[in-house]
């Protein structure tokens, strides 16, 4: 005899998955999440409606809908586009050298014994500066009549006008930044450094490793991250800068140093031409979420976003 | 113990409380600034200076003389009608910027607006009060001093499209004319004449051609100054402020019907005329005359160069004749004043001067408070007391202050009021013929961006005076054809 038993009914599959919770932590972050993403959201909107709108101011804000006139502009701006080479160019030799030199300078306060502490708060001055000021003192430093820059290179056989000259401001004003805020990459760089573990190092040096590889194969790797999250603190600022060559050039001679935020700035607020304004920092927008993103992007494939 | 009920507040009702109680502070907050604004107490009295007194008005301005002169003196002001005043002064694009989001917030934070003509009248003439309207209204002081103002400053700095209005008052009157050194002159005065071959005195009879001959002159031959002449030509409004003196006097304009658009404005001014060939003259002898000065000229606006005069740095330069104030300071005596030399076509001294106007989103009694103050600021008794101020003061704008007899005294040396050495000079450049008026269009900003590029570009050698001209004109054409919606 043989009994047939009825397969067991299947019971149901049930989700074995935690369900997502907020949970008490995001329940308390919820009002400031909230907060902070209305004051984002609203401005967005805004913006975005602005770059398709002709905006009159008087008698209340109106917007006058003219559909992608803006934007089509945009793609025939050429002086726009000459104005983001310049602003690449800028971005890359201030954050250029500014990783450079701050982390040579921080290779070297790290190698200091003594005065170290002395040093570093001399070295740090410049960051605490306003960058308005900066520009002032770079104005006046570099000033053809009574600058001591301009007399400093008088001695070695330089006697052209530095704000004058194309080339010269344009060099001028990546060295007030790259003065201003190569501390701070130092100071990054400095707390990296201090965080690699001796025994490290005495490991490569009982395996004979010289100054170069130990800094190549030892350092460099250890203090990566470090590097990157300066890197991209330090591009966030370059790409918007504005304020050093609003007050030493306002972007010239012969638009030498006009860069984006300075031709934003003007077609705001010296224009009032808001539609295509808000075009241009929308744009500005999306190329500082770039180059954000593909930082973190970095950083989260080396596991230090977590 | 599930039973038991909790002890004190619960979490949750904490967190409800204070989502509540914060909703409602933000509401109330709101509501409280979307509130009805308050117009200012009219008083009943039959003095008419006083019928606001306990007022409080705000005047924004640019940071000039004549409002420092103002701001140190406010006394007699408010001894007057009881209206109490605070100033703001800014750099003139911080101005425009705060005046623009005023008009557009509808709020009236400033009552009285320092107007330019080019930067706020022309723009925004539709957010500001018709002045004759405040003029004649019944319960107010009786205004019958428009024929006072200087008419050409009256039209430039006052009115915009329509001629019948009027929408501000000519508060100063900044005018570009020839300073130079008045000692090196006669020191060398006649030797530059047998090596040059004509009288180098300054004046209307000198042409450019030959302020560029005794600018080189000075480069090659007095060691007092390192060179002859310095120019205001970074890439700013002083670059085109400055070549627009000679592109004026070579016969050369921004559009057709300069003087027009100068004086009462459009807002349609047609096509750009700088790729005319006076124009393209103008721009050729301009990069000659700049290949001249002082190389430091392509770094100074007029507050750069100003100091290079006075400090002795160059024999002779053009700026706003507001400077003589501090030249008289730096080096007393040494200095004359004159009319710009003529091109071609004639001499052209660019008037820079400013009104100051109501907001039109002011409430009725506060119109009437800032008029009263409008009144004072630019009354006779006033410019003569910004005159004699020793925080500084500009030149009058109207006539009967330059008749004082005590003002025609000043005009000679030593003089109580140094500004006012300037006065013949500038007087001479105030006639319709001498002036210099930029095009009063309300997108002027943008095109004069344009072209104080395209000069910059020129004078960085980047391109030709006939590429520079066509190029501004290029760029004009295709911002006024975008038009203007204030």
């Amino acid at each position: 005899m043989t009994t047939t038993l009825d397969a067991p009914a299947e019971a149901p599959v049930r989700n074995t998955k935690p369900r997502k919770r907020i949970g008490f932590h995001g329940l308390m972050m919820t009002p400031g999440t909230a907060l902070l993403a209305l004051l984002s959201v609203i401005p967005l909107v805004t913006i975005t409606a602005m770059s398709f709108s002709r905006v009159r101011l008087l008698g209340g804000v109106v917007f006058d809908n003219v559909g992608l006139t803006y934007w089509a502009r945009l793609f025939g701006d050429l002086d726009l586009w000459v104005q983001w080479l310049r602003t690449i160019a800028f971005f890359v030799l201030t954050v250029g050298l500014e990783m450079l030199l701050g982390l040579g300078f921080a290779l070297c306060l790290w190698k200091l014994v003594r005065a170290r502490n002395l040093l570093l708060t001399l070295f740090l001055l410049p960051m605490f500066v306003a960058p308005v000021i900066v520009g002032l003192l770079g104005r006046f430093l570099t000033d053809s009549t009574f600058g001591l820059y301009t007399w400093l290179l008088g001695l070695v056989g330089y006697h052209g006008d530095i704000l004058g000259g194309g080339t010269s401001a344009f060099l001028a004003v990546v060295a007030m930044d790259v003065w201003e805020w190569t501390p701070l990459i130092t100071l990054v760089v400095l707390a990296g450094l201090t965080a690699v573990p001796q025994s490290i190092r005495e490991a490569a040096a009982l395996d004979g490793a010289n100054g170069w590889q130990t800094f190549r194969h030892v350092l460099l790797p250890s203090i990566s991250g470090v590097l990157l999250v300066a890197l991209l603190i330090r591009s966030m600022d370059a790409i918007r800068y504005f304020d050093i060559i609003s007050v030493t050039t306002n972007g010239g001679p012969a638009d030498a140093t006009k860069t984006v935020p300075i031709r934003l700035y003007e077609t705001a607020f010296r224009f009032f031409d808001l539609g295509y304004a808000a075009v241009i920092g929308l744009v500005m927008l999306v190329v500082t979420i770039l180059i954000a993103r593909a930082f973190v992007r970095v950083l989260d494939r080396k596991g230090l976003t977590r | 113990m599930t039973g038991a009920p909790p002890r004190g507040v619960a979490r949750r009702s904490v967190l409800r409380g204070a989502l509540a109680g914060g909703a409602a502070l933000a509401t109330g907050g709101l509501l409280g600034a979307c509130g009805v604004r308050q117009d200012a107490p009219r008083i009943a009295t039959d003095d008419r200076w006083r019928q606001f007194a306990g007022a409080t008005i705000n005047l924004i301005s640019e940071n000039t003389a004549p409002t420092a002169a103002i701001a140190a003196n406010l006394r007699p002001f408010t001894d007057l009608t009881g209206i109490n005043v605070n100033i703001v002064t800014l750099e003139l694009s911080a101005l425009v910027q705060k005046v623009a989001l005023d008009l557009a917030g509808g709020e009236s934070q400033y009552h009285v607006i320092y107007a330019d003509p080019y930067q706020v009248l022309a723009p925004y003439s539709k957010g500001l009060v018709d002045l004759r309207e405040l003029a004649t209204q019944p319960g107010l002081p009786e205004f019958t001093g428009w024929d006072d103002f200087i008419p050409t400053q009256l039209d430039a700095a006052g009115r915009f499209g329509d001629r019948d209005k009027i929408f501000a008052v000519p508060y100063d009157c900044p005018t570009m004319i020839w300073q130079y050194r008045a000692d090196l002159f006669d020191k060398y005065g006649a030797r530059m004449a047998d090596d040059l071959g004509f009288d180098p005195t300054p004046g209307l009879d000198r042409t450019w051609d030959e302020y560029l001959r005794i600018a080189r002159w000075f480069n090659d031959n007095a060691d007092e100054v390192a060179y002859g002449t310095g120019h205001q030509a970074k890439q700013h409004d002083s670059l085109m402020c400055d070549f627009s003196n000679v592109l004026w006097s070579y016969g050369g304009d921004y559009f057709d019907n300069g003087t027009e658009v100068g004086l009462y404005g459009t807002t349609d001014p047609g096509p750009c005329r700088l790729g005319s060939d006076q124009a393209i003259a103008a721009a050729e002898f301009y990069q000659r005359l700049l290949s001249i000065a002082d190389p430091s000229s392509k770094t100074w606006d007029w507050n750069g160069l100003a100091p290079a005069l006075s400090s002795g740095r160059i024999a002779m330069c053009v700026n706003w004749h507001e400077y003589a104030a501090a030249n008289e300071k730096a080096m007393p005596g040494r200095f004359g004043y004159a009319p710009l030399p003529r091109g071609p076509v004639r001499s052209a001294n660019h008037y820079g001067g400013c009104g100051i106007g109501i907001n039109g989103n002011t409430q009725p009694n506060e119109r009437m408070a800032a008029w009263l103050f409008v009144l004072w600021a630019t009354s006779t008794q006033t410019q003569l007391a910004n005159l004699k101020s020793e925080a500084g003061g500009g030149t009058p704008t109207r006539q009967s202050v330059y008749d004082l007899p005590e003002v025609r005294a000043a005009e000679h040396r030593p003089s109580a009021m140094p500004n006012i050495l300037a006065a013949p000079a500038v007087v001479t450049a105030w006639q319709p013929e001498n002036i210099g008026l930029r095009p009063k269009i309300p997108m002027w900003n943008e095109c004069d961006t344009a072209v104080y590029t395209q000069l910059s570009k020129m004078l960085a050698g980047d391109s030709s005076p006939a590429d520079t001209m066509r190029g501004a004109a290029t760029k004009i054409d295709r911002i006024t054809a975008r038009g203007w919606a204030a």
